[in-house]
């Protein structure tokens, strides 16, 4: 558990990943504890203001803002981190492949990757919401199906650099099976940098799928989602500019958390770094996955 | 000496680099930087460091200085400024695009059309009156309508509008007929012919009481200069849209603005308002802002019923001092058409639809939604409106009825608050609604909320109108948002409507015994007895209403926010035109 | 640099093949039947089994799947997308304004990211450590984490209506460019400027500048040599962050009612418009991968460093 207690050495990382655990916790358990209910109808209180009932007031048909920014957290942060685990897990199978076994098997994954990283993920979002219909699920299909090429040439290149360490060729030397060497002795080396990478895109992650929302392309009413709040108060936006400021700082702090957590998650793991003077600056990479891969093709 | 040392550093520095490839992140960062292929930081003196950075800060800051300045400027040459200052003229906020100025096709916006375009006779609240044509002799049997054309009409483009280019502009029309098949003049028509200059002769096949009505419609009985013709036809594109209305197409940018001027030869005489720009705003509060501030300066109920602000936003403008807001009378009735014929729905049961009917609280909609701006409406056509004065039973809002109606019909739940079923089948449908307005999507998610309180299901889908009107042309849809025709059109083309494939086929397929009642809807159209006429139509209303085909929610009116100082606002009997002609500012 | 440069040409007409590809697969998933969408184009009112049928039969819709790619595809590389059928006109006179309007706000955007991260990345370097450079980064860090559309809506509530200084959507006059620009900027800065700090750290810290000094050349032309090689990195940016603005700018299009493809994307899938929807897929892939190219060769021209290592 060095990582954890490297993490702890980091004041803003500790806070970052205290503050997703308990947003995880709380979206969870949305129902148990919202205070009302996030989709009951109530038109007397078009647009009331924050009551000792409706802590933070109610919207255009009179609905909990409160609780309907909780429950808000299922779909705008759990269902993003479920998608993103999925295409983490795609590309990490494929990039295991590809960086291990190398040849063709290789080749023709690294085309694959190329041509599925011609589409920005935005434009493919909107091809399937097309084909499938507006809905979360169609948007979260869609990113899993373009994010894993990125994810699996990054889990590609580190993994290449650890096939060629002595005790994996000694392994293989001894004749241990390829799944075990992998198991063994690659995925414990290479899963740092799997973490890193996963949590660096977070954040850029649930900014594009909260954008989609936003556009009406994403979760269907009356379900609560952030971005869609926001798009609801925009709709109001000058006669009841206070209606934008729940969700949009919502958004903003869970970005942030994610990404200062990326950041400290990468020296934690790689606390040789935090000698390196230049660490700091040096790591904190995150987003723009097209500007990440490229080297990567040559 | 030097170059030794420097050879030493780099062999260690190269030694450093591999090292910090295999055990680091470091390749991350170099792939993230890939031209400058960072080395591992070696630390220059202290002194000679902080010397040189006092220099280089100066010229750095002024090369980049002058590459914002520059880049600004380029960005900023290379587009002209414009004043956002309207005087003497009107620049209304659209949603959509004023698109195909065609007047014989339909992807064209209305409002736009009828500043262009004309009809020969116009319909008003006083009953029809001339228009392009002065006058007009029907014979005895009501098949042969000879019209007295106006005198020294031109087109836009100069060519004179006679006989000649009124047949060839309703022989353009009858030639694209499926198109124009919910028009049931259409099909009536025999024959056009040009009598003298200005006289020509409409001959139908038999006697059909709305004629003059539909030959007043915005479209698609108007005139096109016969110039803009391609190949004597116009449904396959036309070359230039010349009409004889009060304004003239100038410029036309696709989905930024389109620029109608004065037409100073205009036969009544030139139009005061010399300049119109209809601006595609998004709908909501860009809208509201642009007029805040001047942008656009006017706005008015769109054609298919949507108002691009919220009530609160209108009611602010007026407040503020600037705008007045200016309602017509009743026009219409706003509606959910539910699609009887839609078989796997559960929407094509009637207890379905009537259990819809009873869960949608129209007190609630009226008052907060509306803010009382709309009334409710109980029946499809208002009694005022002709033929519409039926004795129908009210269903109001009533939770517990449309649950005993759904219990009945076989929709049962196991635990409150599910979603009902009958034989494994999940009582589920989909509400299409107008995406570019608000009042629908709350109205929407108003109705959503109740539906679910009784164990409906109601997915709602927004949509661009085109999408919509394609839906109810094709029958994908169980619910949608809708409205009758208005004044001009009600009942007789709404009515007529029920039998178009265009429009309410599909809703009205589900009735029981169709072909009576379709026959019943031909027969009233070409009905020349006003008793006869009177009972088709009771029996074709209470049909509709009883089936509960057309649900109605408010009767929806068009509502103008102009400048305090524009006078001479007025409306036509229809929603989907105004006569910008009459406007002046003082 | 020739044969660097016809090679990586040559890489990206297979991708380009690919993505075309994809793309005809992808929309073929697409509920319509073809001959449906042609026929609805031509407003035919009554479709009927027969018609399609015919419809099939005369534009090979029931050839084999590769066949019907490669007529379509040939199609498309005559501009020709077919007829959208909302609009009532053909997809690339759409089209084609669209992308040009997404172009200037995606050039004019990256020009400003180049010149402020520039800006920031040298400021920070040279004070690096100082308040100044804590500051800047944070600032710029949590920009990053700011939905552009909120950043937007609330720009619009500040610099349009309460402060009546700048138009609040649309495209007239250099006015309307600022807001727009300013929100997708503030996006991307934080992300490049660090390249750019992080290069110009290790340049003042190079063997070169060390040995420059060691034998007495004159500062500016150290200097020079510091800021050129920073600015390839400018360069490198610049030419990557093209695609990624472009394919990225739906949302603020949206949100200041820009007439561009992203506007146009989303009101083509509100009103169904597939051959809209395709042709836009396609346009901006093929975009992002033009534009790729042109930035490996543009940074190969100033890194002789990349070129030989292929």
């Amino acid at each position: 558990m060095n990582v954890l207690k490297n993490l702890s050495q980091d004041k803003l990382g500790i806070t970052s990943l205290i503050f997703i655990v308990v947003l995880t916790f709380v979206g969870i358990f949305a129902p148990l504890i919202a205070p009302n209910d996030p989709i009951a109808v109530n038109m007397q209180l078009r647009y009331a203001s924050p009551s000792w009932e409706y802590l933070l007031g109610n919207d255009h048909l009179g609905r909990c803002i409160l609780s309907r920014m909780l429950y808000g957290i299922q779909p705008s942060v759990l269902w993003v981190f479920v998608a993103l685990a999925a295409s983490v897990s795609i590309g990490a199978i494929v990039g295991f492949i590809a960086g291990y076994f190398r040849g063709n098997v290789d080749a023709v994954i690294m085309r694959i990757c190329d041509v599925m990283l011609s589409f920005p993920v935005y434009v493919i979002a909107i091809a399937i919401v097309a084909i499938l219909g507006v809905g979360l699920g169609n948007i979260l299909i869609a990113f899993v199906l373009m994010k894993w090429a990125w994810f699996a040439r990054i889990i590609r290149t580190s993994v290449m650099q650890y096939v060629e360490l002595d005790y994996v060729k000694y392994a293989q030397a001894i004749g241990m099976s390829h799944p075990s060497i992998i198991v063994k002795h690659i995925l414990p080396v290479t899963f740092s940098d799997i973490a890193v990478v996963a949590s660096s895109s977070m954040g850029s992650m649930i900014l594009q799928i909260s954008g989609l929302s936003f556009l009406g392309l994403g979760i269907k009413a009356p379900n609560a989602e952030w971005g869609m709040m926001l798009s609801e108060a925009r709709e109001v936006m000058f006669t009841r500019p206070e209606l934008m400021i729940a969700p949009g700082v919502a958004i903003v702090m869970v970005v942030l958390a994610f990404n200062f957590l990326s950041d400290s998650l990468q020296v934690a793991l790689h606390p040789q770094l935090r000698q390196s003077n230049q660490s700091q600056q040096k790591l904190k990479w995150f987003k723009a996955p097209a500007q990440h891969e490229k080297e990567v093709v040559k | 000496m030097i170059k030794n040392y420097i050879k030493r550093k780099y062999t260690i520095y190269l030694l450093f680099k591999q090292i910090m490839i295999i055990t680091s992140m470091d390749k991350f960062h170099l792939i993230h930087i890939k031209c400058s292929d960072p080395p591992i930081n070696m630390k220059v003196p202290k002194n000679i460091e902080q010397r040189e950075r006092a220099i280089l800060l100066k010229k750095v800051y002024c090369i980049i200085f002058v590459v914002c300045i520059s880049s600004i400027l380029v960005a900023c040459t290379t587009t002209k400024e414009e004043s956002s200052e309207i005087a003497d003229e009107l620049v209304y906020a659209t949603v959509k695009d004023i698109n195909d100025m065609n007047p014989h096709l339909y992807p064209g916006s209305m409002s736009a059309q009828g500043m262009v375009y004309e009809s020969l006779v116009e319909n008003t609240e006083k009953g029809i009156k001339p228009l392009l044509a002065e006058d007009w002799d029907i014979s005895e049997d009501g098949t042969v309508y000879t019209f007295h054309l106006r005198k020294g009409v031109t087109f836009h483009d100069g060519e004179p509008f006679n006989a000649d280019a009124v047949k060839q502009n309703m022989e353009a029309v009858q030639n694209n007929k499926e198109k124009h098949a919910w028009i049931k003049l259409s099909t009536k028509i025999v024959s056009v012919d040009v009598v003298d200059e200005h006289t020509v002769k409409l001959t139908l096949s038999e006697a059909y009481y709305p004629t003059l009505d539909e030959l007043a419609m915005t479209r698609p009985y108007v005139f096109l200069s016969p110039k803009d013709f391609e190949n004597g036809e116009t449904k396959d594109g036309i070359n230039g849209f010349h009409g004889t209305g009060p304004y003239q197409l100038a410029e036309h940018k696709v989905d930024q603005y389109a620029i109608f001027e004065a037409n100073e030869n205009y036969w009544a005489g030139a139009p005061k308002i010399k300049k119109i720009t209809a601006k595609v705003l998004p709908a909501g509060e860009t809208t509201l802002l642009a007029l805040q501030k001047g942008e656009v300066n006017f706005i008015f109920t769109d054609d298919r019923g949507a108002d691009s602000i919220n009530m609160e936003g209108m009611e602010q403008l007026v407040q503020s001092g600037d705008y007045q807001l200016m309602r017509s009378k009743q026009m219409n009735t706003k509606m959910i058409v539910a699609n009887s014929g839609n078989g796997v729905s559960p929407v094509s049961e009637k207890s379905v639809r009537e259990a819809i009917w009873f869960a949608i609280d129209r007190e609630t909609i009226s008052r907060d939604i509306f803010y009382g701006s709309e009334e409710v409406a109980h029946t499809l056509f208002s009694p005022n409106i002709n033929y519409a004065n039926v004795a129908l039973k009210e269903r109001s809002y009533d939770m517990e009825r449309a649950k005993e109606l759904l219990e009945a019909a076989g929709w049962t739940v196991d635990t409150e608050g599910a979603v009902r079923e009958k034989n494994g089948k999940k009582l589920s449908m989909k509400l299409y609604y107008d995406n570019n307005s608000p009042s629908q999507k709350a109205q929407s998610e108003l109705i959503q909320h109740s539906l679910s309180m009784i164990g409906m299901e109601l997915e709602l889908v927004g949509e661009e109108s085109t999408s919509i009107a394609n839906r109810r042309s094709t029958g994908e849809y169980d619910l949608l948002f809708n409205q009758t025709w208005g004044l001009a059109y009600d009942p007789q083309s709404t009515v007529a409507a029920f039998t178009s494939e265009a429009s309410y086929l599909h809703a009205t397929k589900g009735i029981p015994n169709t072909e009576e009642f379709y026959q019943n809807i031909d027969s009233v159209l070409v009905s020349t007895d006003e008793e006869n006429r009177k009972a088709l139509y009771k029996d074709i209303l209470t049909t509709v209403h009883d089936e509960a085909i057309f649900i109605p929610i408010t009767n929806g009116n068009v509502t103008v926010i102009a400048p305090k100082n524009l006078q001479g606002i007025s409306f036509k009997q229809t929603q989907y035109e105004l006569p910008f002609e009459q406007m002046y500012f003082e | 640099m020739g044969i660097y440069i016809m090679k990586r040409m040559l890489i990206t007409l297979p991708l380009l093949l690919a993505v075309s590809f994809l793309t005809f697969v992808l929309i073929s998933f697409s509920p319509m039947e073809p001959a449906e969408v042609v026929l609805r184009a031509q407003e035919v009112p009554v479709i009927t089994e027969e018609l399609i049928e015919q419809t099939n039969e005369k534009l090979g819709f029931n050839k084999p799947f590769i066949v019907q790619y490669f007529h379509w595809l040939i199609a498309c590389l005559q501009l020709d997308f077919g007829q959208s059928y909302v609009k009532n006109a053909p997809v690339w006179s759409l089209m084609g304004p669209a992308f040009m309007n997404t172009f200037k706000l995606t050039v004019i955007s990256s020009f400003v990211i180049i010149a402020f991260s520039v800006l920031f990345g040298v400021l920070c370097a040279l004070n690096e450590r100082t308040a100044v450079d804590r500051l800047l980064r944070a600032l710029l860090f949590g920009f990053t984490a700011v939905p552009a559309y909120w950043l937007g809506a609330i720009f619009i509530f500040v610099f349009s209506v309460k402060l009546d200084l700048l138009p609040t959507s649309g495209m007239d006059g250099a006015k309307s460019y600022i807001l727009p620009v300013t929100v997708i900027a503030l996006g991307y800065i934080g992300l490049y400027f660090r390249n750019i700090r992080s290069a110009m750290l290790n340049n003042l810290n190079e063997d070169y500048v060390l040995y420059g000094r060691a034998s007495g050349l004159p500062e500016n032309k150290i200097t020079m040599h510091i800021l050129r090689n920073s600015l390839q990195v400018a360069i490198s940016i610049f030419c990557m962050a093209i695609p990624i603005i472009l394919g990225g700018t739906v949302v603020i299009e949206n949100v200041f009612a820009w007439p561009g493809l992203g506007s146009l994307s989303i009101s083509a899938i509100l009103s169904r418009d597939f051959p809209v929807i395709q042709a836009y897929v396609l346009i901006v892939a093929v975009a992002f991968v033009v534009f790729n190219m042109m930035s490996d060769i543009l940074n190969a021209t100033f890194n002789p460093r990349i070129r030989d290592g292929n």
